[in-house]
């Protein structure tokens, strides 16, 4: 039986996992292929008007898959750490598919909640087994590979490796550049590894010669602690990390400028933004610019933006961190 | 100390008769207008969601008044709303306000916290009185909601466009004036007292519409253009299961039989939706469901731009809408909303629950009962 896996959410933090079960198990996983113009347009006609744009292209991965496999693997994230969830559209996420795409083949919905605690997620592969019909040593074989493979894609991102270099390891970034001139990307880990959606930000700043780090890279501890500081706990996993990242660079000096890449319509974006933002122009004052993606994006404002801001930043470094580069 | 809180439709009527008990100096925000959500444009986020703009506009007025405390209950998850008053502290910080911001998370939260918290804004009263504070402002939730019940039921069918509203104002600028929930009872009682004196035309025969969606659009006049008054205005009877009162009974303080009730129709949803997902959105596909079978005749959706719950709500309705063959709108609110559009929609969708109307009465040959 073919499994398809839309490359789409949470696809670029859990692939591993998911797919090393699924091969495993001895099902032929098939990836939807990744963001094109037709995929991207495919997913706005299809999904509702108001949602956000990765949802969006969630849809339009979900309508690649059809016709090439027998059943389509939908995650429902709830929770993937004890105490926090994702975002509401990442639970309702089965039920956004199932209600506005037709003739879908059957849904394998993966229910995956560990709000209560992480023994559950045990057990949610043993159910996502259990549905395909299979259970018993060959599950726990399959669950043991596939977490293993899961820490080593966590440990190698941790190491500050590019997500792009460990999901694309033919392509060969000039590794020698070890330039000074560091930049922080803040987002969603579905938008950064996104080539198409994010204008290929990461691999253009590469170019360039900066090197670039994301939240992934930063390490759970770190995370932990910059956040102690906020007077609510932070019950939303991707925003913790965000705004624990985007906490931790202004804070240690270790990036020279940050950019918040953020999808129009998103409600955590939009928050944690406003509360790095703030930080930054009343302490820090790292040169900071928001770049905002929505279905019509368009590659040439794009560009002539992150030429502007890496001006800046250039003109900054030179100069000294005397000025207040926001803006 | 004085406090103040949310504007949320005619929720401060509870929250104040709750203060008043306690002897707790509260600022009732001003009625939200133009400039309310001003304030919020200027100084929140473009992207973040509607009430928590227009709050910051409730705040900043209230402060301008006198409160230097502000009181709101919190959540945690799955939607963002539980992160409202973290976002908001900054932004009044900001803004040069340095007030001190009470979240009131729910118990599981942190049993010790709340209690601390729930002290330091009733002025440590004992537990005796607060709970006895506690139970009249019930009582108040419930008056209000019953009060409102009769607006939405008789206003669809006066015959002097315009009695049941003066009513209701005159009834809140009262309240806003005296002190002390029996007060406040009594406000409530001579209005439902003047209301049954309207007059009415009861064998008008009403369009019906449920209402469902997020709870602050529901509720707040402002945001949503008075839309019961609107709906009203054109003869339809709304129906609306979300309300001040339900609010306060899930939110505030658990009161079990509503939970129950809450449960069971919950249950109503679960061939869509069989979880919660944050916000309201289980209640709103719950809600529309339970409209659908008691002979609606359409249902609409408000929510404001961006409402991340209500979106996957969104997705779901057009497929219900089909199997229970009921016409389903959906009306998403932000501060670019023009009015005159607003109104023509709302419009356009009456006319269309009325053309269905008569076709179904013209096929079954004779009009049915509705009422
Ligand atoms: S976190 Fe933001 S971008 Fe991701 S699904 Fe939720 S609203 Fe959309
Ligand atoms: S439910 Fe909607 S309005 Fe409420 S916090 Fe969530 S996104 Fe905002």
């Amino acid at each position: 039986m073919k499994i398809g896996i839309p490359r789409a959410l949470s696809y670029f933090d859990y692939f591993p996992i998911w797919k090393t079960f699924l091969d495993k198990l001895g099902f032929k996983t098939i990836i939807s292929s990744p963001t094109t113009k037709d995929i991207l347009d495919k997913g706005v006609s299809l999904c509702v008007d108001d949602a956000c744009l990765p949802v969006k292209i969630f849809h339009g991965h979900v309508a690649d898959l059809i016709g090439k496999v027998d059943t389509i693997f939908i995650p429902r994230l709830i929770s993937v750490s004890p105490g926090e969830y994702i975002c509401p559209k990442f639970i309702g996420l089965p039920e956004m598919v199932k209600n506005t795409i037709s003739d879908l083949p059957p849904l394998l919905v993966f229910n995956y909640d560990l709000h209560k605690g992480i023994k559950y997620r045990g057990k949610a592969f043993n159910t996502l087994a259990r549905q395909l019909g299979l259970s018993g040593g060959v599950v726990d074989r399959a669950y043991k590979e596939a977490c293993s493979m899961q820490d080593k894609y966590e440990r190698m991102l941790k190491s500050g490796q590019s997500p792009l270099n460990i999901l694309e390891p033919k392509e060969s970034w000039d590794e020698s550049i070890k330039n000074k001139v560091t930049i922080g990307i803040i987002g969603h880990s579905y938008l950064l590894c996104d080539r198409y959606i994010s204008m290929d930000l990461i691999k253009k700043i590469q170019n360039k010669g900066y090197n670039v780090k994301v939240p992934s890279n930063v390490p759970d501890k770190k995370i932990e602690e910059n956040i102690m500081d906020i007077p609510k706990r932070m019950f939303l996993s991707y925003g913790k990390r965000m705004l624990g990242s985007g906490i931790e660079w202004l804070k240690c000096d270790e990036v020279d400028g940050i950019i918040f890449l953020s999808s129009f319509g998103c409600g955590i974006d939009s928050f944690i933004e406003e509360l790095i933002r703030r930080y930054n122009a009343r302490e820090y004052k790292l040169p900071y610019a928001v770049f905002s993606l929505d279905e019509h994006s368009g590659q040439a404002g794009f560009e002539t933006r992150l030429e502007a801001f890496l001006d800046m930043m250039e003109w900054r470094n030179r100069i000294g961190h005397n000025f207040s580069a926001h803006g | 100390m004085v406090i103040t809180f949310p504007h949320m439709g005619k929720m401060y009527i509870p929250v104040k008769a709750l203060f008043d008990e306690l002897g707790v100096d509260i600022i009732i925000p001003p009625k939200i207008n133009k400039d309310t959500l001003d304030i919020g444009l200027k100084s929140c986020p473009e992207m973040a969601c509607l009430p928590l703009k227009v709050t910051i506009g409730n705040y900043v007025e209230s402060i301008k008044r006198g409160a230097d405390t502000i009181v709101l209950s919190g959540s945690c998850g799955p939607c963002r709303f539980g992160y409202y008053g973290v976002i908001q502290k900054e932004i009044l910080k900001d803004l040069g306000y340095d007030v001190d911001i009470v979240i009131l998370d729910p118990p599981r939260e942190g049993l010790r916290e709340l209690i601390d918290r729930l002290k330091k804004i009733s002025g440590n009263c004992s537990l005796y009185s607060g709970l006895a504070a506690l139970s009249k402002a019930f009582k108040v939730s419930e008056g209000v909601e019953e009060l409102l019940e009769l607006v939405l039921k008789q206003r669809c069918k006066e015959i002097n466009k315009g009695d049941t509203d003066d009513i209701l104002s005159r009834f809140e600028e009262k309240v806003r004036k005296v002190k002390g929930a029996n007060k406040i009872l009594d406000c409530i009682q001579d209005a439902k007292g003047e209301l049954s004196k309207v007059r009415l035309d009861s064998k008008k025969k009403t369009i019906k519409i449920g209402l469902v969606g997020e709870i602050y659009t529901i509720i707040e006049p402002f945001v949503n253009f008075d839309i019961e008054k609107k709906l009203g205005d054109m003869g339809v009877e709304v129906h609306r299961e979300m309300s001040v009162d339900n609010w306060v009974k899930y939110h505030l303080f658990p009161d079990i039989k509503f939970r129950r009730k809450q449960k069971r129709t919950l249950k109503y949803a679960k061939d869509y939706l069989d979880l919660c997902i944050g916000g309201h959105a289980w209640e709103t596909i719950a809600h529309a469901l339970y409209y659908a079978r008691k002979g609606m005749d359409g249902i609409i959706q408000i929510m404001p731009f961006g409402c991340m719950p209500e979106i996957v709500a969104e997705s779901i309705l057009p497929t219900l809408a089909k199997n229970e063959n009921i016409p389903v709108m959906t009306l998403v609110v932000d501060e670019l909303t023009g009015e005159a559009g607003y109104q023509t929609r709302l419009e356009a969708f009456v006319d269309l629950l009325q053309l269905e109307r008569s076709r179904k009465e013209n096929e079954f040959g004779e009009a049915l009962s509705w009422n």
